[in-house]
């Protein structure tokens, strides 16, 4: 029952949803479903050009081009960097948040520092990496010097995809561990003791105990991760700018779209922008599928 | 529960470990930014001599920061207050199904995670509209309803008793001042976070004013200090004073708030 009046207020709740539901649906919603559209059109950024249905020229263009071994690769970046970040990120996370959940002095202090990076953002973070990863003079250079090695980290061909990948993992770890320490707040303490008269203790508590009560948030770090490694570009944006073969799918659509501003090539982006889609999709619906088999299964 | 002095110690290694490798860089940081650049040519990674607090004066002055700012304060201060009023005027109908199909709107809303991106058509839109290069128009783009500080606001007022809405509506509140009055104050605590994480978003971005703004006149201070960063590339005591006045509103911000953060609000309110 709505309780704030009849006639005209019963339609305030509505009306004043309005206004960001058009927000959302003219510059969110609406754009994303034209990128199927623009996708299988020959659009550029040139004022004036007339624009044709061309197929699936576009996508032919992605996988079958001059610069076919480029296209390719930013394929494979993207799906080693999803795969990575994922599992690195939230298993460090995990276990720092089983870690920091139990009593440890200072342990406000610790989370609050390993939250820091996200609210430094991606230009700040990125630009100190830069800082740390200078080949002439950064710290990191002289660390690698004691152990009698050296790289030239992000303008190395070889390594500097992972140090973005490095990059992004110090950024949002902080995050996939508040997350987790949440969902281990959640579980109450007696089941620990009921579970020690049984002898789980360790290791067999965490396992029997904790990880599947934390399942919800498990799935919600999965979610996060996956599409949000799929479609980051900006810490390569800030990092490498796409050199080095540091290039993924999600910097190809905003360099086709944007950067190359003389060629700006609307269809191509689209393109690649419904192949990143597909990607996010699939992963999506088979992680949904297994995870929330797994928090049913309890 | 009883815990051996080995794991104990442990615990703190790892602790310890993790911390030299988030605070280090920021530390490292500061150092530089401490430095004369012959010192810092002399020794990159040596302690500073002294505390040079007048190289962050002429940070701001050569990065004509005083400019960048403004705008990066007009865009964050004008997206996360409309972003945070949008959202309560989108999340508690929704969470108290005041409108007919709330979990399909919500739903809706949630859709745009995964979506294709739909960087290409928007911009397409936004030049025929003709907010391309402008203020509003950067604003009015990143404002929005349906972020993550809806889904914290639904989550959490679903929590909060219906009968608080039937109670002041019987003394004659009317739903617009229900929602400033006593919802507001309310959710605070979803509030702070809300709050915060919208205005990382705006004050930190970086490829929006790149795609939007043109013009530096209306570049944010991120555009700034990368415009900064290509000029004097190898002036690292100065990059460094301009990276760290990027970062101190939303450190002293953070300070305040994140306690709240911690406290599980946007974890325990982000649910699919």
């Amino acid at each position: 029952m709505y309780p704030f009046g009849r006639g005209i207020a019963r339609h305030l709740p509505l009306a004043l949803l309005m206004i960001p539901l058009l927000l959302y649906v003219v510059f969110a919603f609406g754009p994303s479903m034209a990128t199927v559209f623009f996708s299988f059109t020959d659009a550029t950024g040139i004022p004036g050009v007339r624009w044709h249905f061309v197929g699936f020229d576009n996508y032919r263009k992605l996988l079958f081009s001059s610069d076919q071994a480029e296209r390719l690769r930013s394929i494979r970046n993207s799906l080693e960097f999803a795969f990575l970040v994922v599992v690195i990120q939230n298993a460090i996370g995990l276990f720092m948040a089983v870690l920091l959940n139990r009593k440890l002095k200072g342990d406000a202090f610790y989370r609050a520092t390993f939250f820091l990076p996200v609210v430094l953002g991606v230009t700040v973070s990125g630009l100190v990496w830069r800082m740390m990863l200078n080949p002439m003079s950064g710290p990191m250079g002289e660390l690698f010097k004691m152990f009698g090695t050296r790289s030239n980290f992000l303008s190395s061909y070889d390594a500097a995809f992972y140090w973005i990948i490095f990059v992004q993992i110090w950024m949002y770890m902080g995050y996939s561990m508040t997350i987790f320490i949440a969902g281990l707040q959640s579980i109450p303490r007696d089941l620990y003791d009921s579970g020690h008269i049984d002898g789980a203790s360790g290791w067999k508590a965490f396992r029997y105990i904790t990880f599947p009560m934390i399942a919800p948030a498990v799935t919600v770090n999965t979610l996060l991760s996956i599409i949000g490694a799929l479609q980051t570009f900006d810490i390569i944006y800030v990092l490498t700018n796409g050199g080095f073969n540091t290039r993924t799918l999600a910097l190809d659509v905003y360099r086709d779209a944007i950067a190359n501003n003389t060629t700006a090539d609307y269809g191509l982006a689209s393109a690649g922008a419904m192949v990143l889609f597909l990607f996010v999709f699939v992963f999506t619906v088979v992680f949904m599928y297994l995870l929330r088999r797994r928090e049913v299964d309890l | 529960m009883a815990e051996s002095k080995s794991s104990a110690v442990f615990r703190y290694a790892v602790v310890l470990f993790m911390l030299c490798v988030y605070v280090l860089p920021l530390f490292y940081l500061f150092n530089v930014a401490m430095k004369t650049q012959i010192e810092y040519l002399k020794s990159p990674i040596g302690l500073f001599e002294q505390f040079r607090f007048n190289n962050f004066r002429t940070a701001w002055n050569q990065g004509d920061f005083s400019r960048y700012i403004w705008n990066s304060v007009l865009y964050t201060s004008v997206t996360t207050a409309a972003s945070i009023l949008l959202s309560l005027f989108a999340a508690f109908p929704i969470a108290r199904r005041y409108v007919r199909f709330s979990n399909l709107i919500y739903l809706f809303f949630t859709m745009s995670l995964f979506l294709p991106s739909p960087l290409v058509p928007q911009f397409w839109l936004a030049s025929q509209l003709g907010l391309y290069n402008t203020q509003w128009g950067y604003m009015l783009l990143r404002t929005g309803g349906t972020g993550i500080a809806f889904l914290m606001f639904v989550g959490y007022i679903k929590s909060v008793s219906k009968e608080l809405d039937e109670a002041a509506a019987m003394d004659g509140c009317g739903y617009l001042r229900f929602i400033f009055r006593i919802l507001f104050p309310l959710v605070k605590p979803v509030l702070a976070t809300g709050v915060m994480l919208t205005a990382i978003g705006v004050w930190n971005d970086i490829i929006g004013p790149t795609i939007y703004l043109s013009d530096t006149k209306y570049q944010p201070i991120t555009k700034g200090l990368f415009a900064f960063f290509g000029q004097y590339l190898n002036n690292w005591p100065l990059l460094a004073c301009g990276i760290m006045i990027i970062a101190a509103p939303l450190v002293v911000l953070y300070s305040f708030i994140q306690r709240y953060l911690v406290s599980g609000a946007l974890a325990g309110s982000v649910k699919f």
